[in-house]
């Protein structure tokens, strides 16, 4: 056996375990789940080909157009505040000390919680009666406010839990990000007399903008497959104001058995992320120039 | 600006909202040392004694809590394991190894960060089904060594290894394996705390998943078996039983996080984000 | 045959060749430096001599054993790295002994050459360190004993000096002439530094445009230079290359016209050299001073001062913009834009033909 060939069946033997894994586990149902979107099909194995039946049914489902209206909402209510704030705590918090350093810790807690014991925690502050902010505007003088059974209060309710969860990472790749800023660049600026303004606008901003792409594609895409707070928090009520597309397609595939039309509906999702990530990098990439 | 002092006002912000993050923690950890009796009468009694430990005793009693604790752990450990390991050997493999398609494989590796879990979960969980695996720990833990962000962050770690070592190694006599074993995977290390760290926090976690592949009580994670207390609270299981079960399912990935927190910090800082 | 034999090496990297049928015999205990400008393909031989790359063809001989096709650990060499590669997660003294239990050296065998290695280097005390705790200069000792303790047959050392500061550069070079009378092998060092080769090299090896261009002791490449690169590469500052003609012989030896119209009769036999041909003539700084007051020569105005202290190098330019390089003793008055006359010492100069080729004086019979 020659030198070359054992160096390429090493190769092979190194990555080929996970391309294994990879493929069994992920390009398969990946492939699988776009035959079943074509097939009228069930949970328990009843197949049958209907074409883009599902796709056109979803297209003119008012359920699923709750959902999506919903599902952008909360995109919208949480992506760009958690963006701005993690933005300024991580400036904020970039900085040697040790109330820096607890502070760090104080908002990276949170991230290392569960979906359920989130929920578990916020349904108690949120709810009227006897809650934690119900406790607040009691002492106040006011009336409790029936957060999660309001239908215009239920989805900002849903937000504020999310962003109170998700506050951690972001915080955390943006202070990752801010700390491979060269100092010497701040040195540079402070000696060609800028102000504090001027520096976060035309050096720090600019040299972390990949960070805070990569911050913004994660989040949305998470975001719109916001599924536990929904389900957890409110089932999806009152009336379908905090159903969300995944909570849809969880209860279309394992409440109504609808596999392959939930399938179908995962795939525009899938889609849709796609296509919202191309575009914002798109958007945030097209005036650089190519890198080497 | 790195250095320079943080005006009072900013001071002031970033304390309220220390307290907005700290307060729903705090309120649950003495909620969970309340009686169950004296929540029923006044929820507002969380702020006052007197306290009881009587909600942890029922759970190390009767309760599937640790059932679903050993669970946790055993499927989060799994996860990180596989993670680390198959990601260790991919991560070397790119980064070093020379093999036909070894530029498109990775990149179909890569394109596998654009898929969300929503692309394949019923597919997933339709093909688990095929395979009997629901209901079991490899049907858990699977899932989530597709992962493609282990194998990018490790070939870009491995990447940043001068390539002197492993030459200094080939003179030296080593095998492959030797070189990859001895010099190259103990300078990983602090990758793998990274790595291993958001592993095992995603695994421990996770929801979606074994919410629909962990179907009967004794198989729930803790995440899910939380979900399904919490369900149907009302019947059963007091408000202070609920935040201690909060309480204990936090403990341990406290601890890792504590434990590791130097090691992701660094990581993070260092050669992690290029 | 012992010692080491490159037959006709060839290498290129896609299009683009770095070596070119490159042959090459070196002494078994002798110190050879591989000597050329950045891209020359010193590097890459070197490498292709430690197994870290392979020729495209050609083969590598040592010790009267063909290696080229052996795996780099296999050869019987050893390596100082420029950055030292030392495995920055073992202590010293695993450093040393990686390769030697790679080897399936014994272990007290290894204890013992640890311990002399060791103590040669005088890095005893540093054994259990890891090389992140030590300065540069002990790192550097550190990767010569991981070499030393291999017993290799062959040493390669590339550019051991570039990562040094000039105080630590200068003892490290000490050091490294005393290694070769420590280890019974020939060495292999790379540099870019020409003081470095000609001080510690027996023989010099320059390396340019993918082809070897002279290989010779430190005196042959600096008095008789191969041809108009190795005369412009060796030396610093450079011979001076000033175009001229050839104006026609007097006794054998010939006369040239520089361009601005001085003719010098030089100490270069005629040989081919017929009169009209395009020359350019080569003069190195010593020969090459003030003239005397009175005394005749190049009229050139002065435009920059190098002061070493001991000696002075003046640059300066000649009617028609030839560029020349003059050295004076001692500190010097001459300050840039002044005017001068320049005496030259014309039985030194060398003359070079437009292909390069070199014409050196000699003294006449």
């Amino acid at each position: 056996m020659t030198a070359a060939l054992r160096d390429r069946l090493a190769g092979y033997a190194f990555v080929g375990p996970f391309l294994l894994v990879y493929a069994a586990v992920l390009i398969v149902p990946l492939v699988m789940g776009i035959v079943i979107s074509l097939h009228r099909a069930d949970l328990f194995g009843r197949r049958e080909w209907i074409g883009l039946d599902n796709y056109a049914q979803a297209l003119g489902d008012p359920v699923l157009h709750q959902a999506f209206g919903n599902t952008v909402l909360l995109a919208v209510l949480i992506v760009p505040p958690l963006t701005v704030i993690a933005l300024l705590l991580a400036l904020a918090l970039n900085r040697p000390g040790k109330f820096a350093a607890v502070l760090r810790g104080v908002f990276f807690s949170s991230l290392v919680l569960s979906v359920t014991i989130v929920t578990l925690i916020w349904r108690f502050i949120l709810t009227p009666d006897a809650g934690l902010i119900a406790e607040g505007l009691e002492a106040a003088g006011r009336a409790p406010i029936p957060f999660l059974s309001d239908p215009d209060l239920v989805i900002p309710a849903i937000a504020v839990t999310t962003l109170w969860w998700s506050l951690g990472f972001p915080v955390m790749l943006i202070l990752a990000g801010l700390q491979q800023v060269p100092g010497d660049i701040y040195e540079a600026a402070a000696l060609d007399g800028a102000g504090r303004w001027t520096v976060l606008r035309r050096i720090t901003l600019p040299a972390i903008r990949r960070t805070l792409l990569l911050v913004v594609m994660l989040q949305t895409a998470a975001q719109l497959q916001l599924f536990g707070q929904a389900q957890l928090l409110t089932g999806g009520g009152p009336g379908g104001a905090s159903r969300t597309i995944v909570l849809y397609i969880f209860e279309v595939s394992f409440g109504r058995w609808e596999l392959g039309y939930a399938t179908a509906i995962a795939e525009l999702l899938f889609g849709m992320i796609i296509a919202l990530t191309l575009l914002q990098y798109w958007l945030v990439t097209r005036h650089e120039e190519p890198r080497a | 600006m790195k250095g320079a002092r943080l005006h009072p006002l900013v001071v002031m912000a970033l304390l309220l909202g220390a307290g907005v993050m700290l307060a729903p923690m705090v309120w649950t950890l003495l909620l969970s040392f309340k009686s169950n009796a004296a929540l029923m009468a006044d929820s507002g009694a969380a702020f006052s004694g007197p306290y009881t430990l009587e909600n942890y005793a029922a759970i190390l009693k009767g309760s599937l809590t640790l059932q679903w604790l050993a669970n946790s752990l055993i499927v989060a450990t799994g996860a990180t394991v596989g993670v680390l390991v198959l990601s260790s050997l991919a991560g070397y493999g790119f980064a070093r190894l020379e093999f036909p398609f070894r530029r498109t494989l990775f990149v179909i590796v890569l394109l596998g960060l654009a898929v969300p879990e929503q692309a394949v979960i019923l597919p997933r969980h339709q093909l688990f089904a095929m395979l009997g695996l629901h209901n079991s720990y490899p049907g858990l833990i699977l899932p989530s060594l597709t992962g493609s962000f282990g194998v990018f962050f490790m070939t870009q770690y491995f990447r940043a290894i001068p390539k002197e070592l492993d030459e200094a190694a080939l003179l030296d006599g080593a095998s492959r394996f030797t070189l990859f074993w001895k010099v190259l995977l103990p300078l990983t290390f602090p990758a793998q705390a990274t790595l291993g760290v958001f592993t095992f926090l995603a695994a421990w976690n996770d929801y979606w998943w074994p919410l629909i592949s962990a179907t009967t009580s004794d198989r729930f994670t803790l995440t899910v078996g939380l979900a399904s207390a919490q369900m149907n609270y009302a019947q059963t299981s007091g408000l202070g039983f609920l935040m201690a079960q909060a309480v204990f399912a936090s403990i341990p990935i406290l601890v890792v996080y504590i434990a590791f927190q130097k090691q992701i910090v660094r990581a993070m800082a260092g050669t992690a984000v290029r | 045959m012992s010692g080491l034999e490159l037959i006709d090496v060839s290498k290129s990297y896609g299009a683009t060749p770095v070596l070119e049928r490159v042959s090459l015999s070196v002494l078994p205990r002798e110190f050879i430096a591989f000597l050329g400008p950045s891209g020359s393909g010193k590097s890459t031989l070197l490498r292709i001599i430690a197994g870290l790359e392979t020729a495209d063809s050609g083969e590598v001989w040592l010790d009267g054993e063909r290696i080229d096709t052996r795996s780099p650990g296999a050869r019987g060499i050893a390596m100082v790295f420029q950055h030292y590669a030392l495995y920055p997660h073992m202590t010293v003294r695993e450093n040393m002994a990686f390769g030697l239990r790679n080897a399936g050296v014994a272990r007290d065998e290894i204890t013992r050459r640890i311990a002399q290695a060791a103590d040669i280097l005088e890095i005893a005390e540093q054994l259990d360190k890891k090389p992140g705790q030590m300065s540069g200069g002990q790192r550097q000792r550190v990767a010569i004993g991981r070499a030393i303790i291999k017993q290799p047959r062959l040493f390669l050392l590339d550019e051991p000096l570039s990562n040094l500061d000039a105080a630590l550069r200068g003892r490290t070079r000490v050091e490294l002439a005393q290694l070769r009378t420590r280890v019974d092998a020939a060495l292999i060092m790379v540099t870019h530094d020409q003081a470095e080769a000609m001080t510690l090299a027996d023989r010099i090896v320059i390396l340019d445009d993918c082809c070897i261009q002279q290989v010779g002791t430190p005196a042959e490449v600096y008095a008789r230079p191969a041809n108009a690169f190795v005369a412009r590469f060796v030396g610093s500052p450079p011979m001076a290359m000033l175009p001229a003609t050839i104006a026609g012989e007097e006794a054998g030896r010939v006369c040239v016209r520089l361009a601005e119209g001085t003719v010098l009769a030089t100490a270069v036999p005629a040989g081919e050299l017929v009169a009209g041909t395009e020359v350019e003539v080569g003069l190195r700084p010593e020969h090459v001073r003030l003239a005397a007051p009175g005394e005749a020569g190049l009229a050139a105005q002065v435009e920059l001062v190098e002061r070493l202290g001991d000696r002075t190098f003046l640059y300066a330019k000649l009617e028609g913009g030839a560029e020349i390089i003059a050295l004076e003793p001692g500190f010097g008055t001459v300050r840039p834009g002044d005017a001068v006359t320049l005496a030259i010492d014309a039985p030194c100069a060398h003359v070079f033909t437009a292909s390069g080729a070199a014409h050196h004086p000699e003294p006449r019979a």
